[in-house]
């Protein structure tokens, strides 16, 4: 086991669970291995520490929670980033942002992909996308 | 910044094995074409600034925000 110590305090975790994102994020190129903290309140919920820079942790959801009908497809190139077919299982996540004022909001439009079979993720961009970087939750 | 003058069907190219060409001027825009591997990723650079900008947001947050968001969650729950 390591240990790292992030805002929330010290977390213990295992090396060999954790996930690579072997492109790191649009931007953020170096936050490439995390590990998954559940959040035990609320399934739905869980939250990616990142182990590069523990600055940083992202919020993170299935979509098709909020958004039953959000579907997007995943390429061969990405396919090859994660060693995967196209075949294989894959998750698809949106990372949450809590604004300023604390309203929720999904980035629909760079989703993550993430092979359970590779332990491996990355972020996607979609071009031309309908969904906005800031998506209110829907109204019930 | 390098800064260079092209007309339409004229293009450049970066190292060997990326080609940006200028295929027409319309209306005080340039459409432009890239030849790139696949394994290049091409933004437009406001996305890209933008996703950069909203990962650099969405990390800024707490646990009594968290908190708040999973209570305010399974009350939408309730509703349905």
């Amino acid at each position: 086991m390591k240990k790292i110590t992030t805002r929330f305090g010290e977390v213990e975790y295992d090396p060999e669970k954790t996930i690579l994102f072997p492109e790191g994020f649009v931007g953020l190129e170096h936050l490439k291995s995390f590990i998954v903290m559940p959040n035990e309140k609320n399934q739905p919920l869980f939250w990616l520490q990142n182990i590069n820079d523990p600055d940083f942790a992202f919020v993170v959801t299935d979509p098709t929670n909020f958004f039953p009908d959000y579907r997007i497809a995943i390429g061969p190139e990405e396919c090859k980033l994660l060693q995967i077919t196209e075949d294989d299982d894959i998750y698809i996540l949106s990372i949450v942002t809590i604004t300023p004022d604390k309203k929720i909001t999904l980035n629909l439009t760079a989703p993550l992909f993430f092979s359970p079979k590779t332990n491996r993720g990355l972020q996607t961009v979609l071009e031309n996308s309908p969904y906005d970087v800031r998506t209110p939750l829907p109204e019930n | 910044m390098l800064v260079l003058t092209r007309k339409p069907g004229e293009g450049i190219l970066i190292g060997d094995d990326i080609t940006v060409k200028v295929i027409e001027l319309k209306g005080g825009g340039a459409r432009i074409g890239i030849e790139a591997p696949r394994t290049k990723k091409i933004y437009r650079q406001e996305l890209y600034e933008r996703i950069r900008q909203e990962n650099i947001d969405a990390a800024d947050w707490d646990f009594t925000d968290l908190d708040n968001v999973s209570k305010s969650l399974a009350q939408k729950d309730k509703v349905k």
